[in-house]
């Protein structure tokens, strides 16, 4: 062989498609051959080591709830999109009758045919005044809650038409007049269809919790769960939209659910559930269990004392962080605000932040005085040592389980500092899992990594099975 | 139908036909749990997929979303005639491959850090690597992928099926879209290319 020996056919020796005779010849080659030597052993070495190694390389750590989120913000708005009437209609009718007017012009009769032009198009003349827009602003924010696709800054956004909100774990509180708000629960979203002084058209998917006040006469509130329509003049409700399905719960006032088949009205204190795929008038209308009234009443957006204008609103206030040590209830100056830690808008002044223990009992846990455009942060410090409940034995041993099959995904969290001698690195949670075995909460109580986010993606990838349900909390050396 | 094809470390168990076809069903009608399930079912799946096709994690966070927005889109269409993995790998591979595209406009530098984002599964080895040989395995991948980059992107993709997922070609022309034979003739140019790049060779001379 004089020639050298192709690169590629290195690697169909190692990949034994070369008969024995001719890798021996290449070999003798390549002996002789520096640069066939070199090609050899880089090809060799790349095919029975590097190429495996890059086969089963595993994905890098990404914010996955903020893909998630993306995801779902951009299926649901496509889906609103396709489902949104269609404005072709009237354009085509426009083209019509200007067709008409020039038909009309040619033979002689304008005049009659300008009349009937008048007619036609005088109830949707484009010259019509557009309603003036409304502002929303956030009055409440808690976990992963998403603006139009941003995470960042989502408490200082002004909210108008267009936009689309999205929760992960979190929920947002959004006052858009005296006494009006929604509030969106975890997993849900939102999208401000129409938001103006004549009508706010909310599409939602997930559970929304929404207050209003009376509405002016003319002024339509309506909220879209598929398709489905539930408006309301002047109330209190929360709407669930979930695969399909509509649960419609009224605190107080009345509103109307219908849709294409026929309407029903729910009252105050009353219920009403549609199945996927059933028609809302063979429904029957409910009242509200006492747990679920309470619910109601919990689930009641926060609103500011006094609605001004946003921009004004949103200079004499001030967002207030309120900071605990895992998932606490909390309470402002009296008002249940769910649980902490959250943000929420307050105006200046003194306020008192009460934090509530195991049982349920609330204790002060300090107060802090806010001023105008100043953002304000009380730390809560709670007695979180209560022993774990007595049904976690087995629990535990689930979790032990799916740590351990988590191993090498928990390893890659710790990888860079134990290649920087750090190793023994631990970290505290304190999860609850229900009978069914779904995760409750999941909190990291302390932990010596800078960044915990790693290992609670890890952790949340364990799963349970139907059992008893237990709290409790667990040291993990990792 | 087409057996999956993909392999994941850190994927979940696969699901049983039954259970797929629930699942297919239930995102058709825009079941939001639905959603969610078949999201954490198969992100890893997805996330390390479009790694490995392109050796670095610039924007994976935006391809991910982009294989998760057409697979919910394109679901109607969705056949039956592979398996779920298989069909959201070739979505993968065909959004890899516009990424590529876009790349060859505006060349991205492959450096350490991006490949020391991620490592390798450690089940592939004893015992933990060694400093020295984990730089070195670092700089070998830099190597592979910077001579992948040199090949037209539809040869690279068929090159890096072929010879680093050892992929046949009838698997391949079902991700690519295209015919065997077609796979056949790209890679037989490809493979040629590459180990050329690879082995530091220049480019005539050789033994034909």
């Amino acid at each position: 062989m004089t020639a050298h020996v192709a690169p590629h056919r290195w690697a169909d020796a190692w990949k034994g498609r070369l008969d024995k005779a001719e890798v021996a010849e290449m070999d003798r080659h390549a002996e002789a051959c520096a640069r066939c030597a070199k090609a050899r052993d880089r090809i060799t070495r790349a095919s029975s080591s590097t190429f495996p190694a890059m086969r089963v390389q595993s994905s890098p750590e990404l914010s996955w709830d903020a893909v998630r989120a993306k995801i779902h913000w951009s299926v649901s708005t496509e889906r609103h999109q396709r489902l949104r009437p269609s404005r072709r209609p009237l354009a085509a009718a426009w083209v019509l009758a200007g067709g008409l007017v020039a038909a009309a012009v040619v033979t002689g009769s304008a005049r009659e045919v300008a009349h009937e032009r008048a007619v036609a198009v005088a109830p949707t003349s484009p010259q019509e005044i557009a309603p003036a827009p409304l502002a929303g602003l956030v009055s409440r924010l808690s976990g992963a809650v998403m603006i139009d696709g941003l995470r960042a800054g989502a408490f200082d956004r002004q909210l108008g038409p267009g936009a689309v909100i999205a929760t992960g774990d979190g929920r947002i509180d959004v006052q858009f007049g005296d006494a009006s708000a929604l509030s969106l629960g975890p997993r849900s979203t939102v999208e401000l269809r129409r938001f103006d002084a004549d009508a706010i058209e909310l599409a939602v998917e997930g559970t929304i919790d929404i207050a209003v006040a009376p509405r002016a006469p003319g002024q339509r509130f309506v909220v879209v769960a598929g398709d489905r329509e539930i408006e309301v003049r002047g109330t209190q409700f929360r709407v669930v939209h979930e695969a399909g399905a509509l649960v419609v719960a009224c605190r107080h006032g009345l509103v109307a659910v219908r849709d294409a088949h026929g309407e029903l009205e729910v009252g105050a204190a009353r219920r009403l559930a549609v199945p996927s795929g059933r028609a809302v008038a063979g429904q029957a209308v409910a009242p509200l269990s006492a747990d679920e009234l309470a619910q109601l009443v919990q689930a009641t957006p926060v609103t500011t004392p006094l609605w001004t204008d946003v921009a004004e609103l949103a200079r004499s206030s001030a967002a207030l962080d309120i900071a605990t040590v895992g998932r606490r209830s909390v309470r402002l100056d009296g008002v249940e605000l769910g649980q902490a830690p959250l943000r929420v808008r307050v105006m200046p002044g003194r306020h008192t932040v009460e934090a509530a223990d195991r049982a349920g009992r609330y204790h002060r846990a300090g107060w802090v005085d806010v001023k105008a455009g100043t953002p304000a942060r009380l730390d809560v410090h709670t007695d979180v040592d209560a022993p774990p409940t007595a049904s976690s034995a087995a629990r535990r041993r689930e979790l032990h389980a799916g740590i351990a099959a988590h191993r090498p995904q928990l390893a890659r969290c710790t990888r860079a500092l134990a290649k920087a001698g750090v190793t023994d690195t631990y970290v505290t949670i304190e999860i609850s899992v229900d009978a069914s075995g779904a995760v409750g909460f999941l909190n990291v109580l302390d932990s010596d990594l800078p960044n915990v986010d790693c290992v609670l993606e890890a952790l949340r990838d364990v799963r349970f099975g139907a059992g008893s349900a237990a709290t409790w909390r667990e040291k993990i050396a990792l | 139908m087409l057996t999956p094809v993909k392999r994941d470390s850190g994927s979940v168990a696969a699901l049983d036909p039954a259970d797929e076809a629930d699942l297919i069903a239930r995102c058709r009608a825009a079941e939001r749990a639905a959603h969610d399930e078949f999201y954490l079912r198969f992100r890893r799946q997805v996330a390390g997929n479009l790694y490995r096709v392109l050796g670095d994690r610039t924007d994976l966070d935006d391809l991910v979303q982009e294989v998760f927005v057409i697979a919910f889109r394109g679901l109607d269409r969705f056949r039956g005639d592979a398996r779920l993995s298989t069909w959201l790998y070739r979505i993968c591979v065909n959004v890899a491959l516009g990424r590529i595209r876009t790349r060859k406009r505006r060349p991205a530098a492959y450096g350490v850090a991006d490949l020391d984002a991620a490592s390798a599964d450690p089940s592939l080895t004893e015992r933990p690597e060694t400093p020295d040989r984990t730089l070195e395995r670092r700089q070998e991948q830099e190597q592979v992928y910077r001579a992948l980059a040199q090949l037209a992107p539809k040869k690279r993709i068929v090159l890096y099926l072929h010879e680093i997922e050892g992929l046949d070609l009838k698997e391949i022309a079902y991700l690519v879209d295209s015919n065997p034979v077609t796979v056949r003739t790209r890679l037989f140019y490809a493979r040629r290319e590459f180990y050329r790049v690879l082995a530091g060779a220049p480019a005539e001379e050789d033994e034909p």
